[in-house]
């Protein structure tokens, strides 16, 4: 892949400012198509009131700060009566009138610390200034509480941080309004809540231990049969190969539709809804034109003498396959178990259509059905994706090799 | 006979061919079972009327006829229309360039091109839930960055005028796929063409445009064919991102979807035979026009050298 392209090689200056234009440009879309995985892991980590902002928070971590409004506001209009309540508070009566008959229309109970604006008799319009509240005081930290006091012990607020945020302040500390008090960490149990969903009656454990099953098994039947009939199309001669060859490629046009509804039927009739089998035995059987295609492609390049001598040698073809091609057209079996594990782990179709009972799901099938649960709970559903797309990330951070080379080789697309 | 005995010069020929059908028998078996035996049943389903309970019912050309007065399968049709009309051109115009990109020999291409691949491998479930997400009105990052731009952003998957351009946006983020394909036909193109072409003075542009693209057109135009195959076959995304209804108002109700609904859930098995052949019909027609007119700008290397 690495070689290098003459189509720049020309010596001009400004075919380097061209290139150097082109390389912002790579980085640019780069960052593009990577921002949706990225807002997927962060989203994933946030706490749900972090979610739906403007401008959008970046990074899963969050400051609670102490958010205080220190004007008291009367909620109506009346006349002010004081009495004092429990703990040195204020209980502010709004009445009717002056006299005695007055009715109240409203109560207000103040912390101690708050200044009255206000006295007894003065007459209140709505939204008047009853009292404010001191912008600064002592902190009391209790767990995830912490309650903001004056000299005199008097509440001015109480700030409840979330259950797992990392409290920024300490007992005896000077607090100003707008301080930071606690900070919201990366809420790595979105995972926990999303991998055993309260709404679903399975959990992602199920999923995936089914996903991997019929991975597993469908890989296995993929590679062997593929690499048996790859091996018969490359290396005999027989009436008709190549016209077979041809419909083998050209079946990779019919849309799986048309041949879907009959299939279905007839796994009806043997009785395999709801198993797996429909997911794993037709792999046995071929597996798959593509993979066919990619196997006798490679299968060609390793020379007929090695055959021929391992035939002087007493070996029958089976033992030829098995002991002497096979190992050399593991570059191929890797590339083809890649591509048939992105398949499988990706493939939502037949297991829709097979599988009806939630503890036979696949990962893809549960994910859809998560959605439809927790369509709002966008850190759960993102947590959810980013579960099924990670052992895809990892296999393709290790196995990009394989991929690259089994596009390039069979020219077509996985 | 033993075969060990016989000397490799005189293989017999029918020998050879018994076991040559020997290795290739599992596909001819999973050719007859879930290919060819399927192929036949479904033609001979879509000219009957079965609900999987009740006798079949011969019923000749009434599916199709009432297909043709069904104005959800039109609906259906235009709506896959529509995404093969501007996610193919877009994809492979998208892909193209982004190969064009990739083929420098910069030190950072590696991670790069790692980077436009990544996201076509991811194709399924959740990477249309991850777009649901990037498309929400309200808080979605497409209408916030918008409204950096200045501009109010549509309700995407929840307005009936900008759900198919949404599902659009969400296949160019698959480009990767055929980039690698690309990549590796633009790395087969033999040096010397372009050194030929320096010599004649040709710029960048001329380069690209007589030697980059001619070489890449077969590579363009099988890629085209399978682009709008696949295309057609549309189903997953829609279905995760509208609940499996094809909604807001139909407008993402797709063919494939449309053959779902009356297969599995309202078990029609005659109509959606009818409507699968209807599918492969339109592909088939499709490829066909591909190969009639590909004489006119498909270029094959043996050309060159007469």
């Amino acid at each position: 892949m690495e070689q290098k392209s003459s189509f720049w090689a020309s010596k001009k200056k400004q075919d380097m400012a061209v290139s150097l234009v082109l390389y912002i440009i790579a980085w640019m879309g780069a960052l593009i198509f990577v921002i949706p995985l990225v807002w997927m892991v962060s989203t994933s980590l946030k706490y749900p009131t972090d979610i739906f902002t403007t401008p959008p928070k970046w990074l899963p971590i969050s400051d609670v700060s102490w958010k205080l409004d220190p004007d008291v506001r009367s909620q109506q209009a009346g006349y002010v009566k004081i009495a004092r309540g429990a703990n040195g508070t204020n209980i502010i009566y709004l009445m009717s009138g002056l006299k005695k008959s007055a009715k109240v229309l409203s109560t207000m109970t103040l912390s101690g610390a708050a200044q009255l604006n206000v006295q007894k008799g003065d007459y209140v319009a709505e939204g008047d200034i009853i009292a404010r509240l001191p912008t600064s005081g002592v902190a009391k930290v209790n767990g995830n509480i912490i309650m903001i006091a004056d000299k005199e012990g008097n509440v001015i607020d109480r700030i409840e941080a979330p259950m797992n945020s990392k409290v920024k302040v300490a007992t005896g500390d000077r607090v100003t309004k707008d301080d930071k008090v606690a900070v919201i960490p990366p809420q790595w149990h979105n995972y926990v809540e999303a991998w055993s969903p309260k709404a679903l009656s399975e959990t992602f454990t199920t999923y995936l231990l089914n996903t991997i099953f019929i991975t597993v098994c469908g890989l296995l039947g993929t590679l062997l049969s593929s690499a048996f009939v790859a091996y018969g199309f490359s290396r005999f001669k027989f009436p008709y190969r190549d016209q077979l060859f041809l419909i083998m490629v050209s079946t990779m046009m019919i849309p799986a539709q048309v041949t879907m509804i009959p299939t279905f039927i007839l796994f009806k009739y043997i009785g395999w809804i709801d198993t797996f089998a429909p997911l794993i035995v037709p792999t046995f059987f071929g597996g798959g034109a593509f993979n066919i295609f990619l196997m006798r492609q490679f299968f060609m390049t390793i020379p007929y003498e090695l055959d021929d001598a391992a035939k002087i040698d007493g070996c029958n073809y089976f033992q030829i396959f098995w002991l002497i091609l096979m190992p050399l057209v593991k570059p191929a079996l890797v590339t083809i178990a890649i591509f048939g594990f992105v398949y499988n782990w990706n493939d939502f179709m037949n297991p829709l259509i097979y599988l009806n009972s939630s503890s036979k799901y696949t990962l893809a099938l549960g994910l859809q059905t998560f959605t439809t649960m927790y369509g709002s709970y966008y850190h759960l559903m993102m947590a959810a994706s980013t579960i099924v797309l990670l052992p895809i990330l990892i296999v393709f951070f290790f196995g990009q090799k394989y991929f690259i080379e089994g596009v390039a080789t069979s020219g077509l697309k996985g | 006979m033993s075969t060990n005995t016989v000397p490799v010069h005189h293989k017999s020929g029918s020998h050879e061919a018994l076991w040559g059908y020997v290795f290739i028998g599992p596909w001819i078996l999973g050719m007859i079972l879930f290919v060819g035996g399927p192929i036949i049943a479904s033609l001979v389903l879509a000219f009957c009327k079965w609900d999987l309970l009740t006798p079949i019912q011969f019923v000749g050309f009434e599916n199709f006829s009432h297909m043709f007065g069904d104005k959800k399968f039109w609906i259906s049709l235009g709506n896959t229309f529509y995404y093969t009309l501007f996610a193919v051109p877009l994809g492979i115009v998208g892909s193209i360039m982004v190969a064009l990109l990739m083929n420098q020999d910069w030190k950072s291409v590696r991670l790069l091109r790692t980077i436009y691949y990544l996201p076509s491998v991811t194709a399924g479930v959740a990477s249309a839930i991850i777009w649901m997400w990037l498309f929400n009105p309200d808080f979605g990052l497409i209408n916030y960055g918008l409204s950096m731009l200045g501009v109010k952003g549509p309700l995407w998957l929840a307005d009936e005028n900008w759900s198919k351009p949404a599902l659009v946006v969400m296949s160019l983020w698959g480009v990767g796929g055929n980039m690698i394909i690309y990549l590796a036909g633009l790395q087969g193109v033999p040096r010397q063409l372009y050194e030929a072409a320096e010599i004649d003075g040709a710029g960048i542009w001329h380069k690209f445009r007589h030697v980059t693209i001619p070489m890449l057109t077969p590579v363009i135009f099988f890629n085209l064919i399978m682009s709008i195959v696949w295309s057609f076959q549309i189903f997953t995304q829609v279905y995760t991102m509208t609940g499996g209804q094809g909604g807001p108002a139909d407008s993402t109700l797709v063919l494939v979807l449309y053959i779902y609904h009356y297969a599995f859930k309202y078990h029609h098995m005659g109509y959606a035979c009818a409507l699968a052949w209807a599918l492969f019909f339109v592909i088939m027609l499709f490829t066909f026009l591909q190969f009639k007119i590909a004489g006119g700008w498909v270029h094959y290397e043996g050309e060159l050298k007469k």
